[in-house]
């Protein structure tokens, strides 16, 4: 079975309702949240499921490899 | 060196299912500590507010103007194509059911801001201590039987001692992760719902539900009283059934625009957002552990047809309050073969009830034919809410 690589999440708060549905379909330990009672958006994701992107009502929540910094060109 | 401060509960989670067991363990002398993390109880709101009269009455809470937007008589159950069964007691049962008093309403939609605010207070007035702006960091059985519950208040870090630790934090609950319980669930029987508070759309005291894959898949699109004229729109959807990926607020556009509410909906304004997710999910198999519960949505304790969570959050709270009361009273050990009992008594009042329409609702949206899903959904809505319904009571 192959890892999926870990992703950093991006919140887009302007259209955040903050409905808390993202967190609550996260199968991550506890304490992945941001301090707006979001899913964490500073900590890489390394089970990388995407479920708070599906199950977010207005589709806000995106995001990138969590290596993202280290490019390689 | 000061002892540490020790309650006998410490409630984590100021909703009806927290507060409500804060202020049932406090009425039967128990030292109660209740912590919510918020600044403002209830925002921001993640609910519509509908709430069966008989379910305020059996935890004890008077019916206050301070927190009822509007009274509820009955319900409107519409199918996808728009046809209603309409089922009000103001009709059904003219000599019970009315506005004028001596008649009473069937139920109410409240303002979750005030009516959360409200059982706080009654908590605080029945001997519960209460600080907002306060969030569990942690917990920590010991081996003297207690255990150690760790929060912050505003930027302060504070360790309790406590006998039994409550997790009353919503469907986002991190204390059920503390204690290892297995609070995970499935996409498909998470709704994402969105709802807007309107103007300028009639209502009349009905609660109208409407069922079909087209307008809410794996869900269904509400229209509730808000009192003063105003109303709720607002659906949920399970993200898994929903075609072309559409998300909530999609879905909730095209019941606006497109639905056979469109002429109803033309001059509609906005005057709020909310949204929430909404478990169409079974209870948690194991709601307790040593020196720990869960009640409320953290518990899972939310109706599975109709994703109402009130009733069940404030009956499991007198529940759990009671038990609580109990076990300190007769000074069991806050273990969890003894805390096993909290879960059964709340499987015999209320959760046998609850697997069983999981069950119901599962045989439902397995359903691969989705014109007789439809046709089974709105059946079983229709069935729900008519007077000889067996699960009346939930």
């Amino acid at each position: 079975m192959t890892k999926k690589a870990p992703v950093l999440f991006d919140i887009g708060w302007n259209a955040c309702i903050n409905c808390g549905a993202c967190v609550a379909i996260c199968p991550q330990e506890a304490g992945f949240v941001s301090a707006f009672d979001t899913i964490a958006v500073n900590t890489p994701c390394d089970i990388a499921c995407m479920l708070c992107e599906d199950i977010c009502p207005v589709v806000t929540i995106t995001h990138r490899p969590a290596a993202a910094n280290s490019t390689t060109s | 060196m000061p002892a540490t401060p020790h309650y006998d509960i410490v409630v984590i989670g100021s909703g009806p299912a927290g507060a409500t067991t804060a202020r049932y363990a406090a009425e039967r002398g128990l030292s109660v500590l209740l912590v919510d993390k918020r600044q403002e109880l209830g925002a921001p709101v993640q609910c519509s507010g509908a709430v069966s009269r008989h379910a305020l009455e059996e935890v004890g809470i008077p019916l206050e103007a301070e927190f009822i937007h509007e009274a509820i008589f009955g319900f409107g159950i519409y199918n996808q194509a728009g046809e209603q069964k309409k089922i009000d007691y103001r009709l059904l049962k003219p000599e019970e059911y009315g506005p004028e008093a001596p008649k009473k309403p069937l139920g109410y939609v409240v303002d979750r801001r005030r009516f959360d605010r409200y059982l706080m207070t009654m908590a605080e007035r029945a001997g519960v201590e209460v600080w907002l702006k306060t969030e569990g960091l942690g917990y920590r059985p010991q081996p003297d039987g207690s255990c150690r519950v760790y929060l912050r208040r505003f930027n302060e870090e504070i360790e309790l001692s406590a006998k039994v630790l409550v997790g009353a934090d919503g469907l986002q609950s991190q204390v059920g992760k503390w204690a290892g319980l297995r609070t995970h669930m499935k996409i498909t029987e998470l709704a994402s719902c969105l709802q807007f508070v309107v103007d300028h759309v009639e209502t009349d005291g009905l609660l109208e539900i409407i069922t079909g894959h087209e307008w809410a898949p794996g869900g269904y699109a509400w229209v509730f009283p808000k009192g003063y004229g105003y109303a709720e729109i607002g659906l949920g959807v399970i993200r898994t059934m929903a075609d072309d990926g559409q998300s909530a607020q999609e879905y909730l556009d095209k019941f606006i625009r497109q639905s056979f509410f469109k002429e109803r909906f033309a001059d509609c304004r906005v005057l709020e957002i909310q949204g929430g997710g909404v478990p169409l999910a079974a209870p948690l198999r194991q709601q307790f552990a040593d020196n720990l519960i869960l009640v409320g949505d953290a518990a899972r304790h939310v109706n599975p047809i109709t994703g109402g969570g009130i009733h069940t959050a404030l009956s499991g709270g007198r529940i759990a309050g009671g038990f609580l009361a109990g076990l300190v009273d007769e000074g069991r050990a806050a273990t969890e073969a003894e805390l096993e009992g909290y879960q059964q008594s709340w499987l015999d009042e209320l959760g046998t009830k609850m697997w069983k329409l999981y069950d119901t609702k599962t045989d439902i949206f397995r359903e691969s034919d989705i014109s007789v899903r439809d046709e089974r959904l709105y059946a079983t809505m229709s069935g729900y809410f008519s007077p000889d319904s067996e699960y009346k009571k939930i």
